[in-house]
């Protein structure tokens, strides 16, 4: 009889272990194509790293169906990173799904030492301004301290992390993500459990009404009296992200992206 | 003679307090007799306090009835006879009042039953209740304080508002003074006064339907079991106090809601006792026996209430913990599905 109790039991095994294996599997499927989606023209990585990011854009962009592009360049002619972008995506014609097609592009300029994200067409909807923002702070510092392999490496799995919400979310709201929810949920679990066990031996059920003799009892007296007040002012916080956001645009070939600007 | 035996003016059997018809009934002839008439022997007979025997003999059978020092009725272990012990009833020791049993033996047991089989946390084996050793009906006594209080209360309190005016945010903190004095009166506060029974287990049968609160009569004792106040109604004013003083405190917050925060600094109860009466409350006491632990549950014989800590099954702590747990994350999952358009892993 105890199986119905064992079903609740395995049951919740199953749901967490599912995770893991889901993740592998959708993993394995992709590293077949290998096309170059990395422009180190700067040089900033060693063979070795460029292979491995190079094989992880691919991967993840699969999933996506969105090219995971990055470009860097010493730019010595002084082009604005943004127009540079723009160029590149007209010149290069990258698109996971035809030329010209879904593409997230990070350019590095490492002369004026700005980048500029865009994504066009799946990527403009999915990675829109705002979350381009939110990747753009999360590589910079990295950036700014030379770590370029750590920061293309959280670029490309944040791209590839906020395209799997529906546009309009903020993906990096905590509830979203499984650890938090398990935490909740075995939360709740001990919660209500807690309280079955403390119910279990019955439970007070009067309160304050039910010997108060209401006819006779209240307030007999009271008195509130003022003393002093003391106000004390902030300054309210401008929720800007810091640094020049330029947003998106249209290149010249008439394509419309996505933006984020800033320097490190 | 301080034993008072209820023998059948018919046919000489012992009678008994019967529940569903509240009379004095006979088993062996069916003579039923209305306890409003019934001349009480109590009043009758008056015992001095030292008077207090030692030693009862049973009227029907003559055997010394054993009891401890604080049973006031029982019956006799040789011949069954229900036997009220008059000297523990009268003088300082008289009961009040009393509400007699609403519920008898057999709608006990019935109730105990279904209430174990409801146990979603105890182990199957008890749920089935075949291990009752034994079921008492016992006459507990209460005392039932009618307490007066006055409060007076100084502290101070706060009140917040923020608002914005151009690029700044203001917080404004207004300070007052406050003082509230309060009359609180509590009537029937329930306190159990026998020391055998376990006051958390007591305190959870409340309420008692006092409508049914009657004037004190020995023949409500016949058949069941009585117990003697332990400690009187001064003794047991503390315990009265730390009950109603949860309450006391909550009204005196329910005074200062407009603030938004508030400290006291004194606050002085003054509780006296308006009145105290000594009254006998219906409990059916049950017995448990399960897996060599002794169980002992307590039923409020009037209403029929179960109080008391049953064993708990970790295996079915696990399973529901496991089983709620499942079902949130799912639930959680689901909601997430909708909101994002996709799964998070």
């Amino acid at each position: 009889m105890n199986r119905k109790y064992t079903f609740f039991a395995v049951l919740f095994l199953i749901v967490t272990t599912l995770v893991a294996p889901l993740q592998l599997a959708a993993g394995e499927a992709a590293s077949i194509h290998n096309k170059q989606l990395i422009y180190d023209e700067a040089g900033l990585l060693s063979q070795e790293a460029y292979n491995e990011l190079n094989a992880l854009a691919n991967q993840y962009g699969v999933e996506n169906e969105t090219d995971i592009i990055i470009v860097t360049v010493n730019n010595e002619s002084a082009i604005d990173v943004k127009r540079m972008t723009q160029g590149f995506y007209d010149e290069h014609a990258p698109g996971y799904d035809k030329p010209h097609g879904n593409a997230v592009i990070l350019t590095l300029d490492m002369h004026a030492r700005e980048l500029y994200l865009a994504g066009f067409y799946k990527a403009k909807l999915y990675l829109d301004d705002k979350r381009l923002d939110r990747i753009r702070d999360q590589i910079a510092p990295d950036l700014t301290a030379g770590n370029y392999k750590q920061a293309f490496e959280t670029y490309i799995q944040t791209a590839h992390e906020y395209m799997g919400f529906k546009p309009g979310v903020n993906p990096d709201n905590p509830f979203y993500k499984v650890w938090v929810q398990l935490g909740i949920s075995v939360l709740i679990g001990g919660i209500i459990v807690t309280a079955m066990v403390y119910r279990s031996g019955g439970r007070v059920t009067v309160n304050a009404r039910t010997y108060e003799d209401a006819a006779s009892s209240g307030i007999i007296d009271n008195e509130d009296t003022y003393l002093h007040t003391n106000t004390t002012k902030r300054k309210i916080e401008k929720s800007s992200s810091g640094g020049s956001s330029g947003g998106g645009g249209t290149t010249s070939g008439g394509h419309s992206h996505s933006g984020s600007r800033g320097s490190f | 003679m301080p034993v008072i035996a209820y023998k059948c003016p018919s046919c000489g059997s012992g009678m008994v307090f019967d529940v569903e018809t509240g009379t004095l009934s006979c088993h062996s002839c069916g003579r039923q007799d209305n306890i409003e008439h019934i001349s009480d022997p109590l009043t009758q007979h008056v015992f001095a306090e030292e008077d207090e025997a030692q030693e009862y003999h049973c009227t029907s059978c003559g055997a010394v009835i054993m009891t401890d020092a604080k049973t006031s009725a029982t019956s006799c272990s040789f011949c069954g006879s229900a036997v009220v012990l008059g000297d523990r009833l009268t003088g300082k020791l008289a009961p009040v009042k009393i509400i007699p049993f609403s519920v008898s033996k057999e709608q006990a047991m019935k109730a105990f039953r279904k209430w174990c089989r409801r146990g979603t946390l105890t182990p199957r084996g008890f749920m089935s209740a075949n291990r009752i050793k034994g079921i008492t009906g016992m006459y507990v006594p209460f005392w039932l304080y009618d307490l007066h209080n006055e409060v007076e209360v100084h502290g101070s309190g706060t009140k917040v508002s923020i608002y914005r005016s151009g690029e700044y945010e203001y917080t404004k903190t207004d300070y007052f003074q406050i003082y509230r004095k309060i009359g609180l009166n509590y009537t029937k506060v329930p306190i159990d006064a026998a020391e055998k029974m376990n006051d958390e287990l007591m305190d959870k049968l409340e309420p008692f339907a006092y409508e049914r609160l009657e004037s004190f009569k020995t023949p409500y004792l016949a058949g069941y079991v009585a117990e003697r106040y332990s400690y009187n109604d001064e003794e047991l004013l503390p315990r009265a106090k730390d009950k109603i003083y949860e309450y006391i405190n909550g009204y005196i917050n329910s005074t200062t809601t407009a603030y938004s925060s508030v400290s006291y600094a004194d606050v002085q109860i003054d509780t006296v006792i308006a009145r105290a009466d000594y009254v006998l409350l219906p409990v059916w006491v049950i017995h448990y026996d399960y897996k060599q632990s002794k169980y002992t549950f307590a039923m409020n014989g009037q209403t029929g209430k179960v109080v008391g800590k049953p064993p708990i099954s970790k295996a079915k702590v696990a399973a529901w913990f496991a089983g709620v747990s499942a079902i949130s994350f799912l639930a959680m999952q689901l909601l997430t599905f909708w909101m994002i358009g996709g799964t998070t892993w």
